[in-house]
């Protein structure tokens, strides 16, 4: 009798770990592991048939069919890790994936790609780098009074700047700015000296448009007024702040050059970047490129600002941001900077 | 302005100066030279011959034989010049030379006749683009067969310097004022001018200056005057500096305007009738006919040289025609005077006439020149014309001559030019300042107290010299502006200021396009009128800015809602596609902007009605920049004098328009691939739905960059108590606006900060392009004004919450939002653990009958809740929304 359950024992054991060794993947083992070791399972009813064992034999019986158990979990178990781990070296040896898939083609639909306007990348370094060395960035109308876009920067009704610089003029007598200058003397009023600002901005003329001219634009205005401001002191600012902005050590030359609201008044000129200086085709030969016009404040603007020539000088330029976006882009046309065209705007 | 090296080079000292080189410093020191040319050059062994024999070519009947002598020798050539004559001296050009026109010259046949060299034109030469005959070279005082450029003073280089350079400069709109730099500049002498000439008694004529825009009329009559060509050298003189040689008497106007800058008039005496000038203000209804033959027709604002019977010339712009020097004049009356500026700008500008006369009148010329150029004109006039006497007094007629106005003075301490500049006093030491302003003739006096008493030279005081900031800048370009050295300013540091709008704009590019994918596009500040009539997009009833002059009818006046604009964009570019492929249906296009618009200033001019209805019925919070205290404090601090020239212009009487950003939004999607004919498509409702829900989803991401709480969407339509609405959608917004799918964006606190629609289906269909199209736009500043979102870092909730999902019918006009709403508000009325009301999908059923679903979010902070509880929730959550799904009220 002890042997007829012993064999038993040992023979169900031998098929289900003979089984288990055999099982090909998961799934089947999971089967076969409610086969063996559920509730209903081969070996958990030999388990429980340690009631039907007569007294004597029950504890070995008892024994012996936990080991059974024991050693088919075992077996299931061991199974279980080898298929797991087969798996996972199934995975890692497939070449199949390809990585190259792009989203249009995975998702159903590509993931749009926004842009911000060059123009506005551009004037968010520069604002950036003039925010960096304590310049104010201030905002002024576009729809201007003659007062703050001419007679306050010293442009009274009878100069023939107000005809050279093509006003749109708007019924009820304001106009469109005409440069970004029209900010010097709110900003004058704005702030207690010393400060200095920059006022970037939309600005228009009353010109005909070719891929060289445009009747609106961008300007960036840069303003400082301090005590004893000379020309060394701009410069100075002017080499540092051109610098920052293209990214490079400029060179820069003053000449002369003609602005009713500033005196002395300059032509800025960089240094060709093409050439180093010695001439080339973009430079004309000379070795300079113009890139903006600046100057000392004109003493009749700081008054028109309600400050003291005597006590408060400044210095002031006027930077051509839609020109340094055609210039840091290559930008053959610049009516395309405000043509909405998402074929141009799609590559920044 | 063209400046001849050679003309200058009379009066200045130019030896060993290399012109090339030396153009590089005067664009640093006076003005921008935009082109150096070396003229005449090239022409060496070119000689000078006489023309000996004149034959008829036996070929042709248009060319001629020219036997020539050369001194030497004589050679026969083939011309084919109409003004070739026997006696004549023509510049003759052997074989082998090749001139810089390019011509080649060669010693061949010309129909069969041996023509060794050629006669050449001055455009054969190079020295002008008339090819009409040959150059003549009477006159010239040379043995035949000399060198052409030993014979004639040829070879020059001519600077091209930038005329808006110098627009501030009258004195440099003449050679003499330039050669007055120049000798400054290389610390030479200049020479005076020949001024010198014998003049007669009595007046020339009976001049009156009735008018104080002439403040100077110089007038002289030369008698015994006989008109002939004037010498080569003259007339090429005249060439290179652009203008046409005609005679010796109209040379030498012109000559004498090229060399002082100031421009001259020479009428033929017999045709100054009634022997009488009146300088006066045109009357209405007055012509006169110019020079060019036009007549003109004048008005009261110009200023004419009348003589006993009417206008004969056009102050400062043109001459007449009836009294122009004609060949039998013998007589002359010279006019040198001086005019105001600006009328004579004005004029120009009216009757479309820029001359070299009225350019440089407008620079606001000095009235001491008229006089020393009609002395310089009668010098030079003698030269020419051997016979002609000065046949009166040098008159001199005008306020001008009555009485001077004072020398300017401008004193200043050379601490101050110094300090300007930055330099120091051994760099610049004040016996440098002294120096340097007295040789660009200014008078210096240095005084006792250490300052220096500077007078301002006549012809430097009309327009750019006021100021010791003005002498700061003689000073920095005679010095050099490449010596001085960088200084730092020392401003102290303080926190820059950015103003907040700036900083909202920022955060939502990033946000739009990093976020959302879409593009950033800047437009027009103008209305296309022209495109918003093809798309039906007029806004009848709101106000706009006009312009003026407008560059087009199209761009008549300011924009005062970015949308006309975008969704014009948004047509092109979904026509256009993006570049990288043909736009097909289903392309969508998604763009912003970020700008201001205009909006009359309500308040004087609009109505009532649409100031109520204003700038698309939001608070327009962009601060009035002339009611902003702090300039409203300045204005109280300007002197007497600034406040009066201020008041006229600024503020209370004509405050500036609003200029309030906007954000504007606008996302189309394709819905045909061809253009026409499926232009009439009708979106289905899942794309309208997609293309409004993307707008939605720009919008919400704004406000969530700049930290506000997300914005309700609520339908503008009238007739529901669950939402208080704008009381009536303006009539404007209907012309784009889709009365049934838009919405009012508003914050937390109920303020309406812009509006989301589709299309209306007239604009739709009005597109080049099937498509479904909305638009959103946002007032930046009222959005920035919503309160922040509250954030607080409570710890996550301890008891998880438990949600029931129900399926109600409910009626097509019914907005799911407002049955969430309404559905939350009951249960929480009735105490019931509900949080929140989310609406899932819905469905339309077989017949049309709609159902929505909606997921009741359900919590208690202390316990996890009963099975018990979430029943009652469901009960209560599908009577709430089977009643308002039924009907709005």
């Amino acid at each position: 009798m002890v042997v007829a359950w012993q064999d038993e024992l040992d023979a169900v054991r031998d098929r289900w770990v003979a089984a288990a060794a055999q099982v090909p993947d998961l799934a089947g083992l999971r089967s076969l592991e409610v086969e063996a070791l559920g509730k209903q399972g081969e070996v958990t009813l030999l388990v429980r048939k340690v009631g039907t064992i007569p007294p004597e034999d029950r504890r070995a019986y008892g024994a012996a069919a936990a080991a059974v158990k024991g050693q088919v979990e075992q077996a299931v178990e061991a199974r279980r890790q080898g298929l797991e781990r087969a798996e996972v070296e199934a995975e890692l040896a497939d070449d199949s994936f390809d990585e190259t898939v792009p989203a249009h083609a995975a998702l159903g639909r590509a993931a749009r790609m926004g842009h911000s306007h060059p123009l506005s990348q551009v004037q968010a370094e520069v604002e950036a780098v003039f925010t960096s060395m304590g310049f104010h960035v201030l905002d002024y109308p576009e729809v201007e009074s003659e007062f703050d876009n001419f007679e306050a920067l010293n442009i009274p009704a009878w100069h023939p700047a107000r005809e050279m610089q093509d006003t749109f003029w708007l019924e009820g007598g304001h106009l469109l700015r005409t440069h970004t200058s029209s900010g010097q003397v709110r900003a004058m009023h704005a702030f207690r000296p010393p400060f200095r600002a920059i006022f970037p901005g939309k600005v228009y003329r009353y010109e005909a448009t070719d891929a060289s001219h445009e009747h609106t634009f961008h300007q960036l205005e840069g303003l400082l007024i301090d005590r004893h401001v000379s020309v060394g002191h701009l410069l100075d600012s002017m080499r540092t702040l051109l610098s920052a902005i293209l990214k490079r050590d400029v060179e820069v030359r003053l000449r002369p050059g003609y602005f009713p609201f500033v005196e002395p008044g300059f032509e800025l000129d960089v240094q060709c970047q093409l050439c180093g200086g010695t001439g080339c085709s973009a430079c004309k030969q000379s070795g300079w490129l113009e890139l903006l016009p600046c100057g000392l404040v004109h003493p009749q603007v700081l008054r028109a600002g309600g400050l003291d020539p005597a006590e408060w000088q400044g210095w002031a330029f006027g930077l051509g941001l839609s020109r340094l976006v055609m210039m840091r882009f290559q930008v053959p046309d610049v009516r395309l900077l405000l043509s909405g065209d998402l074929r141009w705007l799609s590559q920044f | 302005m063209i400046v001849s090296w050679k003309w200058i080079s009379q009066w200045v000292d130019t030896q060993g100066v290399d012109p090339l080189e030396f153009a590089k410093r005067f664009t640093c020191t006076v003005a921008e030279i935009d082109g150096v040319h070396r003229w005449g050059h090239g022409l060496r062994g070119v000689l000078v011959g006489d023309v000996i024999g004149v034959a008829p070519h036996p070929n042709a009947d248009k060319l001629r034989l020219a036997t020539v002598d050369l001194g030497s020798r004589q050679v026969q050539v083939v011309c084919g010049a109409p003004d070739l004559r026997l006696g004549m001296r023509v510049p003759f050009v052997p074989p082998g030379i090749k001139l810089p026109s390019g011509i080649e010259v060669r010693d061949g046949e010309v129909r069969g006749i041996k023509s060794p060299g050629m006669l050449a034109s001055e455009a054969d030469l190079g020295l002008s683009d008339d090819h009409g005959g040959l150059l003549s070279l009477d006159g010239v005082h040379a043995p035949a067969g000399t060198d052409l450029t030993q014979a004639v003073d040829i070879e020059d280089v001519l600077y091209e310097v930038d005329n808006k350079s110098i627009t501030h400069r009258p004195d440099l709109w003449g050679q003499y004022g330039v050669a007055r730099e120049v000798a400054a500049m290389l610390n030479k002498p200049l020479q005076p001018l020949d001024l010198r000439v014998n003049l007669a008694a009595g007046a020339p004529v009976d001049v009156a200056v009735e008018t104080p825009l002439c403040p100077r009329y110089c007038c002289a009559r030369v008698a015994g005057v006989t008109t002939a060509p004037s010498p080569v050298g003259l007339r090429l003189l005249l060439r290179r500096l652009g203008v046409r040689p005609i005679s010796n008497v109209v040379d030498a106007t012109n000559l004498v305007m090229l060399e002082t800058g100031n421009p001259l008039h020479a009428f033929d005496a017999r045709y100054v009738r009634g022997n009488q000038i009146r300088v006066r203000a045109a009357r209405p209804g007055e012509v006169v006919r110019t020079l060019d033959g036009q007549d003109r027709s004048l008005v009261p604002a110009d200023l004419v040289i009348a003589d006993g019977e009417g206008p004969v010339a056009l102050a400062g712009v043109m001459g007449g025609g009836d009294s122009e020097i004609r060949e039998d004049t013998r007589e002359i009356i010279l006019e040198a005077a001086a005019f105001d500026a600006a009328t004579v700008r004005k004029t120009a500008m009216r009757v479309g006439l820029r001359t070299e006369s009225s350019a440089r009148f407008e620079k606001a010329l000095d009235p001491e020149l008229a006089h020393t150029a009609a002395l310089r004109f009668l010098r030079t006039l003698l030269d020419l014309c051997p016979g002609a006497q000065v046949a009166s007094e040098l008159l001199d007629a005008g306020d001008f001559a009555r009485q001077r106005p004072p020398t300017r003075v401008i004193v200043s301490h050379c601490d101050y030019l110094r300090s300007r500049l930055g330099v120091n006093k051994t760099e610049m030491p004040d016996a440098w300042i002294v120096h340097c302003l007295r040789s660009l003739e200014f008078g210096v006096d240095p005084q006792p107290s250490g300052e220096l008493a500077v007078r301002v030279p006549t012809y430097r005081a009309t327009k750019d010299i006021h100021h010791a900031e003005d002498l700061v800048e003689e000073l920095g370009r005679h010095y050099g502006y490449h010596r001085i050295a960088s200084q730092a300013p020392l401003i102290p540091s303080r926190p820059a200021y950015t103003p907040g709008t700036r900083l909202a704009e920022r955060k939502i590019r990033a946000a739009l396009t990093l976020q959302q994918g879409l593009c950033e596009v800047l437009l027009y500040g103008f209305d296309h009128d022209g495109q918003r009539q093809r798309l039906s997009l007029a806004e009848p009833g709101l106000g706009r800015m006009a312009v003026r002059n407008a560059i087009s009818r199209d761009q008549g006046t300011l924009r005062r809602n970015l949308a006309p604009n975008l969704i014009a964009a948004v047509e092109q570019n979904l026509l256009r596609g993006d570049g990288k492929e043909a736009p097909r249906e289903g392309f969508v296009v998604g763009l912003f902007e970020l700008g201001r618009v205009f909006v009359p200033v309500a308040g004087r001019t609009l109505p009532q009605a649409e100031r109520d209805a204003l700038d698309l019925g939001l608070p327009d919070l962009a601060s009035e920049p002339d009611h902003d205290p702090l300039r409203q404090a300045w204005l109280g601090r300007l002197g007497p004098e600034m406040q009066a020239a201020v008041r006229g212009v600024l503020a209370a009487d004509n405050p500036l328009p609003l200029q309030p950003i906007r954000l504007g939004i606008a996302i189309g999607e394709r819905l045909g691939g061809g253009a026409e004919g499926a232009k009439r498509t009708r979106p289905q409702k899942a794309v309208s739905q997609r293309v409004f829900a993307e707008a939605v989803a720009a919008v919400q991401s704004a406000a969530r960059a700049l930290g506000k709480a997300e914005l309700s969407v609520s339908a503008a339509v009238a007739g529901t108590d669950t939402e208080q609405l704008p009381a009536a959608a303006p009539d404007w917004a209907t012309t784009w606006r889709h009365p049934q799918r838009c919405g009012w964006l508003r914050g937390a606190n109920s303020a309406v900060v812009g509006l989301v629609t589709l299309l209306h289906p007239d604009v739709r269909h009005a597109l080049d392009v099937p498509a479904e199209v909305a638009v959103a736009e946002l007032n930046l500043e009222a959005l920035l004004a919503l309160p922040d979102a509250p954030v607080s870092g409570q710890a996550p909730a301890r008891h998880p919450g438990a949600s029931v999902d129900l399926t109600v019918p409910v009626a097509a006009s019914i907005r799911q939002a407002w049955v969430c709403a309404a559905v939350l508000a009951d249960l929480q009325a009735a105490n019931l653990p509900a949080v929140a009301v989310r609406y899932l999908y819905e469905y339309e059923a077989p017949g049309g009958a709609r159902s929505i679903t909606l997921r009741v979010d359900c919590r208690t902070s202390e316990r996890s809740l009963t099975s018990a509880e979430l029943e009652a929730v469901l009960a209560a959550a599908r009577l709430s929304a089977g009643q308002h799904g039924r009907s709005a009220s």
